[in-house]
């Protein structure tokens, strides 16, 4: 068999559906054999490799908690092919995502020299992604391909890079080759992975909770990869303790739980960063105390303890001291101390109390501005537009923002109810991940409606995968909040530059055209008795569907804890110059 | 600026031999703005396996741990931890090429028992000397640094009581 044939066979043993790719020299091969197994492989080109890696992340993310969990797979050709590449996966690795990413090279005899295309895509990926691998023959192909996908799924997750020199590509395995995927067993013994909490951690963590008064437990992007999402919810109404999500962690329960704080952290809710402040115990699964979860350090929950249950042991006392780490899979350590029974529970009515009144003063200050659903300008609100589309689809949607403050504003105010259904990009923050991450996310649960929710600036970034929702006629309703800035960073310099907006204004173009270019249907949304019309019309079409709104630019995402702040500075409140 | 004279810190990790171990390990060194103080690579028991040491400056004692728990996510490190001094032995090997007069030659050598590699003429002088490292500056400061010509140290080496 020729190498072509070994990594597809390899892929389609791993459930491979869908392969994001764009073709060139190197990776040719690879292409012309899948076009030869057409019924196997569904191709899906983007317009920019860029777009495949999002794409793949979108099929590996919604997929996740599905009955078919897929691995998102991006192919390009070396070179310009496969440095396009590299914002993706530097943002998957950051927000630890599992995606199998491979890239043509240039012929093995020639590596090194400067060939044409060539580019050392292992020396560039290394850093940014979690393993990358090289096979020099022809029969190290398949066990490559399987123990990427072992690395990129096993443990915390992450993107995997595999470079196939296009020789080793072409090169014909001998007769006696053979592959045994059931006796396969990747040999990794540098490669830790402790699935399980350990028996006295646990007890000490559960004597902790018992005797805590004002607890916080925090939700965060492991329970989502590890499907710990109701687990976590029956965890905190047995032991009744308040819910804080990250923003990775949003969707793994109903939003507007009781017990739930909403999202904590720069943007976050009042009663989630008081809570947070005020907290004796932090209890928190599967996050890394992010700055824009913390806020300055030295300030950070001074009186809590901290249990912190994370599958990767090199984020435990990394940036918050713990009291009781626990190095285990967020599922199995729920899964055990749910059901222990020394576990008690409290009736917590002064801390539940205080919460409340602070959850008030969120409330109050959004409703402010919500009951008025304009700005002074008399142009829509983000805020509005997202409470909208919220109430119209019941919270039940699949939401993927891009980068700035209608991504904000969507964690915010949408009322997520279904579980894993909001895909954002936290960690690298990467402007025009939506479009591409919704085209991937609606391949993975085509029965659920997507909405991809970007500004006017992070769509322009990705805009040419209109072109492969055209292709593939994937029914994404997408939605641009133009507010004619680059919004996020006009709010920072309108609260900490004197309001000098250098570099924030944007001017784009006429999406009416750019859509009908397309041929997909459009709607531009300026008045605020229009917004249900036109949400409930998208909603309602059958395929992909344009909404503009012309937003207000002074609107501002609140609170905010200023980057470097502690909870202490959080600007609650808007004062009007 | 002045630079604090940091606590010097010994790191093994096992590792496996295989092309970009090496090139993990000294990116993550370099993101932790750390500088690489000597570094030395062997053979380990096992098949397969390699033994690196290095030697960075740090104080704080997060710091060191956190790099060691970051160097054993990377796959191909098998194992990684620090070496306390008080527990371990740190050794090091140079050679050095010097001119120095027969007397003061025999004086070093009865107080530092090197082992003589090459004499050539003109009283120039290869030797083979081994220790830890204060032992190795010791001597280099004993020999004067007028009368060095060349120096290649091994960096240190360390291994467990
Ligand atoms: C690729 C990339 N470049 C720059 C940034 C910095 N950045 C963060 S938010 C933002 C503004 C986004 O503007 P827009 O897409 O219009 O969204 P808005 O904030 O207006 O809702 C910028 C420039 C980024 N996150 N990603
Ligand atoms: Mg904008």
């Amino acid at each position: 068999m020729k190498g072509t044939e070994l990594i597809l066979r390899a892929l389609h043993a791993k459930g491979v559906k869908y392969i994001f790719g764009y073709t060139g020299g190197t990776i040719m091969p690879v292409i012309d054999e899948m076009g030869k197994q057409h019924d196997l492989f569904t191709f899906v080109m983007p317009r920019h490799e860029q777009g495949a890696t999002f794409m793949a992340q979108g099929l590996s993310r919604a997929s996740l908690s599905t009955d078919n969990p897929q691995i998102g797979v991006c192919m390009s050709t070396s070179g310009p092919g496969a440095m396009n590449l590299v914002t993706g996966i530097a943002d998957a690795h950051m927000d630890s995502v599992p995606i199998v990413a491979i890239t043509g090279q240039v012929a093995t005899g020639v590596i090194a020299t400067d060939a044409f295309q060539e580019s050392d895509v292992v020396g560039v990926m290394m850093p940014i992604c979690k393993q990358t691998y090289m096979p020099l023959a022809v029969d190290e192909i398949e066990k490559t391909i399987h123990e990427a996908f072992y690395v990129a799924t096993t443990g915390r997750f992450g993107p995997v890079v595999i470079d196939i020199p296009k020789d080793v590509q072409l090169q014909e395995t001998a007769k006696k080759y053979s592959f045994d995927l059931k006796k396969y067993q990747p040999r990794l013994p540098g490669f830790y992975y402790h699935p399980s909490p350990e028996r006295d951690v646990l007890h000490k963590a559960i004597e902790l909770i018992n005797r805590s008064e004002r607890p916080v437990m925090f939700c965060g992007h492991g329970v989502i990869s590890s499907n710990a999402g109701e687990m976590l919810q029956e965890f905190a109404e047995k032991t009744n303790i308040p819910v804080a999500f990250t923003l990775h962690g949003l969707s793994a329960m109903p939003i507007d739980h009781p017990l739930s704080l909403g999202m904590m952290g720069m943007h976050g809710t009042v009663e989630a960063n008081r809570a947070v402040m005020n907290a004796d115990l932090i209890i928190s699964f599967g996050m890394r105390f992010d700055d824009r979860v913390t806020g300055k350090l030295s300030e950070y929950a001074k009186n809590a303890d901290v249990i912190h249950v994370e599958i990767d042991p090199s984020e435990l006392d990394k940036n918050v001291a713990t009291s009781v780490a626990i190095n285990a899979d967020v599922a199995r350590t729920l899964h055990v101390i749910l059901h222990d029974p020394e576990l008690t529970s409290k009736p917590r009515r002064r801390w539940l109390k205080e919460i409340a009144e602070n959850r008030k003063i969120t409330l109050a200050e959004a409703e402010k501005e919500l009951s008025v659903g304009v700005g002074d300008d008399g142009k829509l609100l983000m805020k509005t537009i997202v409470s909208r589309l919220s109430t119209i689809t019941e919270g039940k949607d699949i939401i993927v923002p891009d980068v700035g403050q209608h991504q904000m504003m969507a964690a915010r105010f949408y009322n997520f109810q279904t579980n894993n259904s909001w895909f954002s990009s936290g960690g690298a923050g990467t402007m025009g991940c939506s479009l591409p991450m919704a085209i991937g996310a609606k391949l993975a649960r085509p029965d659920e409606r997507v909405w991809s929710i970007s500004g006017d600036g992070g769509f322009q970034m990705n805009i040419q995968e209109l072109g492969t929702i055209m292709e593939q006629g994937t029914d994404v309703k997408i939605m641009i909040l133009n507010n004619g800035y680059l919004g996020m960073v006009r709010q920072w310099q309108t609260l900490f530059f004197d309001g000098r907006y250098a570099g924030t204004p944007m001017l784009s173009p006429d999406f009416g055209l750019i859509a009908k270019a397309y041929n997909i249907p459009y709607q531009k949304v300026t008045e605020l008795d229009k917004v249900d019309a036109a949400i409930r019309a998208a909603a309602e079409h059958e395929g992909a569907y344009l909404l503009e709104f012309i937003c207000d630019p002074s609107e501002v995402i609140l609170p905010m804890i200023p980057a470097g702040g502690g909870f202490g500075d959080m600007i609650v409140s808007r004062q009007k110059a | 600026m002045t630079v604090k004279k940091m606590k010097r810190r010994a790191i093994l990790a096992f590792v496996q031999n295989k092309p970009g171990t090496l090139n993990k390990i000294s990116m993550m060194i370099r993101r932790k703005m750390y500088n690489v103080d000597t570094l030395t690579v062997c053979k380990a028991k096992p098949l397969g396996v390699s033994r690196m040491t290095f030697t960075l400056r740090e104080d704080d004692e997060a710091r060191v741990l956190q790099l060691i728990r970051q160097l054993e996510k990377f796959t191909e490190v098998i194992r990684a931890k620090e070496l306390d001094p008080d527990t371990s032995y740190w050794r090091e090997v140079a050679i050095i090429k010097f001119e120095l007069g027969k007397k003061t030659l025999e004086k070093l050598q009865k107080t530092y028992q090197f082992e003589i590699l090459d004499s050539q003429p003109h009283d120039i002088h290869i030797i083979q000397i081994a220790g830890p490292t204060d032992r190795l500056d010791r001597f280099l400061e004993d020999l004067g640094a007028e009368h060095l010509i060349e120096i290649a140290r091994t960096g240190v080496t360390a291994l467990d009581k």
